[in-house]
């Protein structure tokens, strides 16, 4: 069995971001980077279903972007991936889902994986969309926001996670693509043994060019940060004046009182 | 009459072969017995004890001469150290006499023994004897009537007790009916040098000479049995100490206290990392079981003990030794249980106290490090948090490390790893950089120090966490990696010195970093003061008088023997440190050593609690306190314990920047 | 200019979000047509046509029918845009349309800027205005974002005739949701109790104001410890990190445990006696108040 699992690095969500030169997405000086949360139940499950099928298949991660991506692909091949691939790619954060998407159909189309994972969406830009689009460009079954997973000769049991705790129970036929959401499992924290072992794993580089053959169809306009009220709203005096202000800025600023 | 004694008088001299071959027999019969367990301990991994001979064999001396740990716990330590010198001084007697009798006289043809110096001899020897007595008796006592809790009792003891009482007992009735038969009859000046003989001599009064002489010869075959049973049955008995206790004191360790295994991580053929397994001790692990002689002290320190969790480091040990009999695929973590072992708090009152240098906090590290690094388990869910945000961004909040140094907006400080100049790198550490109540030390320390004319600098983001709380849970491996970071960082700015205000960070970079290569010299922030102090540099206005009492943090106090210089910064500001019971080296610790400064302590009691409550019980309003843990804990514990009304606690810095100025 | 509106359906309802996607598209002016796979009964009202596929023939998820659904009835209506709610329907189904339209999609839309739509970023800490490059645009909308309209109207129902084809995919029914400790990180509002609550007496107080907010109730660690509150309600570090749209900490310093879980919040708003407690730098809103008089003030103000 070959299995696929895509994974993106991401900054911490703790760093301060503030626009690059051309706005159009953040400047990364005094970003810590980590892999992203979603794709870490990914790896996960990936690896977790290899061990149940007696490592016999095959677990390849692949991601998008500069080398400073390495660092989550080998956390990965750590967890237990097999091989990496590293699309080499400086400005990966300048293509849109759908450049994403055909890029990574493009190495998988012809390997013939019979799973793919991916995480349901990126911390970063949250667009939610390489999964499916995969899925779509590859033609073959896909469901997403995984909070279950179960595999049995060639047959796929997830749980979807829907609203109010709800859970949609889906069975997908092989080859499939499957997106993970968080809770999925619990990513295992790896072993030394296996980041010694990681050092060895394959990985291989392949120059972006070679795969990108789409044009962006939802460019970044902007990127920006929201309209601060400068630091935060001090608000002091009579108790019930105060009770009817801040329910006025709570209809304003949230969505949570209607 | 002259003062001596016929030896072998009774007993005659034909006696001496059988007597020599018989001890020789029963000292075989001890070897031997050494020697099954030699075999055992040398199934354990190889460990080098033996190099720097001399040192070692000089604190063998003096600590087993000296009783030094011994009497460091009154209760039954007094007994122990007297009994000792009291039955060493009846060994060396005996000594004497066999090398009068087997050597003196028939080589030199002199007599030691007689006059003057015999006189002394016996009264020694005497009040030896009755001192022994005693202190047995005291023993016993302690042991089997007032029983403390946690001491346990085996046949063993029962019966160790029984044959040091027979020997000692039936000693002084050979000599009292020997005087009776001789001295009493015919130079009874001389008696009064054996008082003790004397007063049991005199209860033999109306023995007939036959029977005293029948007496003695039973007694003397006896005691000599009794003498032979302990040695050939030492190494089965509690009396095994005396060879392992000493030869432990010989086996401790002479590296710096603290002192971990730092790991090769470029060792590609290494696949098991930590202690799973009983294949994974040391022989000194082994041996450490053995000379354990179970009389709790370090139960009685261990602030988990005391807390109800499920640690006992007396215990501990025991179950190690247990399993090292089991055999070598025992497990070690199925065997302490995972509870136990991440309880440590790494506060080394354990080690620090026990009378036979056995060390508790390594084994527990080593299983820690196996549990991390081949299992990936943590205590608990928030630790794992934590570790991520350690690998992330370089503390364990989790916040964006890029704002490391926010909490030097406005003060005046040398960015050094932008290439500014400074006096002395300021290590902040990760709670002081982060934490709202831990950035007024921050802030204080670099107050102080531009008071005393001194140019602090700062490695700002640049600076990660020392990674103390991650190694001490077991991540080498994360540990290493945080390590090296900073020592390039560190050698980068090219400093000579190094001082921080977080006594774990202090340890790290001052010891444990050599291994990694950093030699730059780094201090403690009390010690630093106390010499700005002590030099004129730094004044301070000593002000009105003001009472508290100071907690001596694991990390300064035990491990690095800094308990005076934080006293006297106090008193050069004019404050009286009202001690509380436990200070000093016997401190209590805060609870967030080991690693589990980043836990949540989910079993027993609260030990910042139950700190915090000896603090309050001195009645003092301020608890002082140097370590970021430590002022943490207790800022926790004040609030839990219900102690907000009557006690603050303050780390030194703040209390010293109140005072910084001139005037007496 | 069009757009075709996605319903969510399901349990055999149609879902009330259908009518933010109603006022999305009269925000945006222009008009509408929708398209439901679920009963002719869960129609929604509005006037305009509504292309209907029967969700008991094809199932409720089924993505390959669903989507032959919208596209045909994108065929039929030849949209600009095609809208779902950004729900667990939603953000399955609309990259699927995507593709098979070849349009460009917009996740999560949050409002409407000039040069585009406007979605959150990097934990909702930034903007990002994205504008369309392709003849139509697929779009999702933040649950909320825009407020619902109400139902009026009567709409024309066209059938669409649908193959059941899955494609490998096929659903077996719902899980109903468990009953179990608190889980705040799902929470959409949190109202936490920290130790300027006082005594375990006033935290329902404090489970009121969680209730009229529709959230639950969080504490911080003092107060857990204290045994005032359970375990589960824990926030911080030692307890659970949670990302609510709205976070309220009534009475809580803000040590730096307690932010490290909290500080992932869209909003924040602090109640402390205190100006200057350390809550107040995570805190969009401070209210300097007496925890103990402001917050029944607030729940009667929120209750009118």
């Amino acid at each position: 069995m070959k299995i696929l699992v895509c994974i993106k690095q991401v900054p911490d969500m703790e760093s301060r971001f503030k626009p690059s030169g051309d706005g159009l997405w953040f400047d990364e000086t005094d970003l810590a980077w980590r892999m992203n949360e979603y794709d870490e139940y990914a790896v996960e499950q990936a690896v977790q279903l290899k061990e149940q099928l007696g490592n016999e298949p095959e677990l390849t991660v692949l991601s998008i972007g500069p080398d400073r991506v390495v660092e989550a692909v080998k956390k990965a091949l750590a967890m237990g991936a097999d091989k990496a691939v590293h699309v080499q790619d400086p400005a990966a954060h300048q293509k849109d889902s759908w450049q994403i998407a055909s890029i990574i159909a493009g190495y998988a189309k012809d390997k013939g994986f019979d799973l793919i994972f991916t995480g349901m969406q990126s911390q970063d830009r949250g667009s939610a969309q390489v999964g499916v689009l995969v899925a779509e460009l590859l033609d073959i079954a896909c469901a997403t926001t995984l909070v279950g997973f179960s595999y049995s000769d060639g047959v796929v049991n997830v749980k979807r996670e829907l609203e109010g705790g709800l859970k949609g129970l889906v069975t997908l036929q092989l080859p499939a693509l499957v997106t993970c959401q968080l809770g999925l499992n619990v990513p295992r924290y790896p072993t030394l043994p296996n980041i010694m072992k990681a050092k060895k794993k394959e990985i291989e580089a392949i120059p972006v060019a070679n795969l990108l053959s789409e044009q962006a169809v939802a460019p970044t306009a902007g990127f920006y940060p929201p309209a601060r009220k400068g630091g935060g709203v001090v608000l002091e005096g009579d108790v019930a004046d105060l009770a009817q202000k801040l329910v006025g800025i709570l209809r304003e600023k949230t969505t949570v009182v209607r | 009459m002259e003062a001596t004694r016929e030896i072998y008088w009774n007993i005659g001299h034909g006696v001496v072969l059988p007597m020599y071959l018989l001890v020789t027999a029963a000292v075989g019969l001890m070897g031997w017995g050494i020697w099954k367990r030699f075999n055992h301990w040398r199934q354990g991994k190889p460990l080098n004890r033996f190099d720097r001979f001399d040192e070692r064999a000089k604190r063998m001396i003096a600590e087993v001469f000296g009783q030094e740990r011994v009497f460091r716990v009154r209760d039954g330590g007094i007994f122990h150290a007297i009994f000792f010198w009291a039955f060493l001084t009846l060994f060396i007697g005996t000594l004497l006499v066999m090398v009068q009798a087997d050597f003196m006289a028939p080589v030199l043809r002199t007599n030691i023994l007689q006059g003057r110096f015999y006189e002394g001899f016996s009264l020694v020897l005497d009040l030896a004897g009755l001192a022994a007595l005693l202190m047995l008796a005291g023993l016993f006592v302690r042991r089997f009537v007032i029983q403390p809790a946690g001491l346990e009792i085996t046949d063993d003891d029962y019966r160790v007790h029984a044959l040091l009482f027979a020997i000692l007992i039936s000693g002084f009735l050979i000599e009292g009916a020997r005087m009776a038969a001789t001295e009493m009859v015919t130079n009874r000046s001389l008696a009064l040098f054996s008082p003790v003989g004397m007063l049991v001599a005199m209860t033999m009064a109306n023995v007939s000479p036959d029977g005293l002489l029948l007496m003695h010869k039973v007694l003397w075959w006896l005691h000599f049995a009794l003498v032979l049973g302990f040695i050939a049955a030492l190494p089965y008995t509690k009396l095994k100490h005396i060879l392992l206790v000493s030869a432990n004191a010989f086996f401790a360790p002479l590296e710096e206290k603290g002192t971990i295994a730092t790991i090769n991580m470029e060792d590609e053929e290494a696949e098991q990392f930590g202690s799973a397994t009983v294949a994974d001790l040391t022989w000194k692990d082994r041996f450490d079981a053995d000379a354990c002689i179970s009389c709790k002290r370090c139960q009685d320190r261990c602030p988990a003990y005391a807390t109800d969790k499920p640690l006992s480091p007396m215990k501990l040990i025991k179950q190690i030794g247990e399993a090292a009999e089991a055999g070598q695929e025992t497990s070690l973590v199925e065997t302490i249980g995972e509870d136990a072992i991440w309880s440590c708090t790494t506060c080394r009152a354990c080690q620090d106290i026990c009378p036979a240098n056995n060390e508790h906090v390594n084994k527990i590290l080593e299983v820690r490090r196996n549990l991390t690094l081949m299992e990936g388990a943590f205590p608990g869910d928030e630790v794992r948090t934590a570790v991520g945000n350690l690998e992330v961004n370089g503390n364990p909040f989790g916040m964006a490390f890029a704002a490391r140094a926010d909490w030097a907006e406005g003060l005046q400080v040398a960015r050094v790893n932008e290439g500014e100049q400074a006096d002395i790198l300021y290590f902040v550490g990760c709670y002081a950089s982060f934490d709202k109540r831990n950035r007024e030390v921050a802030r204080s320390f670099v107050t102080i120090c531009n008071a005393a004319g001194i140019r602090v600098g700062i490695l700002g983001k640049d600076e990660k966490c020392c990674g103390e709380p991650a190694r001490k849970l077991g991540n080498e491996y994360l540990y290493q990696m945080l390590a090296q970071e900073n020592i390039e960082t560190l050698k980068a700015t090219g400093v000579t010195k190094i001082v921080t205000t977080c006594p774990h960070c202090f340890n790290t970079l001052s010891r444990d970093y050599r291994d990694l290569g950093l030699t730059i010299e780094t201090e403690h922030y009390s010690t630093y003061l106390n010499r700005l102090i002590r030099d004129g540099k730094l004044t301070l206005a000593k002000g009105e008088a003001q009472d508290c009492t100071y907690h001596d943090s694991c990390y300064l106090g035990r491990y690095k023997d800094i308990v005076a210089e934080p006293r006297a910064v106090l008193n050069a500001a004019g404050w009286r440190v009202r001690e509380m019971g436990k200070s000093g080296y016997d401190s209590f610790c805060c609870s967030a050593g080991g690693g589990r400064i980043l836990a949540e302590e989910k079993l027993g009691s609260r030990i910042n609690v139950a700190r915090v409550k000896q603090a309050e019980a001195t009645g003092v309003p301020v608890l002082v306190s140097n370590c970021p843990f430590c002022l943490t804990m207790f800022e926790d514990g004040i609030k839990t314990g219900g102690c907000e009304e009557t006690l603050k606690v303050r780390d030194l810095a703040e209390i010293i920047v109140e005072r910084i100025g001139g005037g007496a | 200019m069009k757009a075709l509106l996605v319903c969510d359906y399901r349990e055999g309802k149609l879902l009330d979000t259908t009518y933010e996607l109603i006022a999305f598209a009269d925000k945006l002016g222009v008009a509408k047509a929708a398209v439901l796979v679920g009963s002719e009964a869960a129609v929604p009202q509005f006037d305009g046509t509504v292309y209907l596929a029967e969700a008991s023939a094809l199932g409720e998820y089924n993505p390959a029918a669903h989507k032959a659904a919208i596209l045909a009835a994108a065929e039929k209506e030849q949209p600009d845009y095609i809208v779902f709610c950004h729900s667990s329907y939603g953000w399955d189904m609309a990259p699927r349309v995507a593709a098979g339209l070849k349009a460009g999609q917009v996740t999560e839309v949050t409002a409407l800027v000039d040069g585009g739509f406007e979605v959150g970023c990097c934990n909702a800490k930034m903007r990002r205005s994205i504008k369309p490059a392709t003849a139509k645009t697929v779009l999702t909308i933040q649950a909320g974002a825009f407020t619902a309209v109400q139902p009026a109207g009567s709409a024309t129902v066209v059938k669409l005739d649908i193959p059941a084809d899955s494609k490998g995919v096929s659903f077996s029914g719902y899980e109903p949701a468990e009953a179990k400790g608190v889980d705040l990180t799902k929470a959409e509002v949190i109202v936490s109790a920290g130790r300027g609550v006082g005594k375990k007496d006033n935290i329902p107080l404090i489970a009121e104001l969680a209730k009229a907010l529709g959230g639950e109730l969080g504490a911080s660690r003092p107060v857990v410890d204290s045994g005032w509150v359970e375990h589960s309600h824990q926030v911080g570090t030692t307890g659970q990190t949670v990302s609510p749209k709205l976070y309220v900490a009534c009475g809580i310093s803000g040590a730096i445990q307690h932010l490290a879980g909290m500080k992932k919040s869209d909003f924040v708003v602090a109640i402390n006696k205190d100006k200057d407690a350390p809550i107040g730098e995570v805190a969009d809103v401070l209210v300097v108040a007496d925890v103990l008089q402001f917050v029944p003030a607030l729940t009667a103000q929120l209750q009118k």
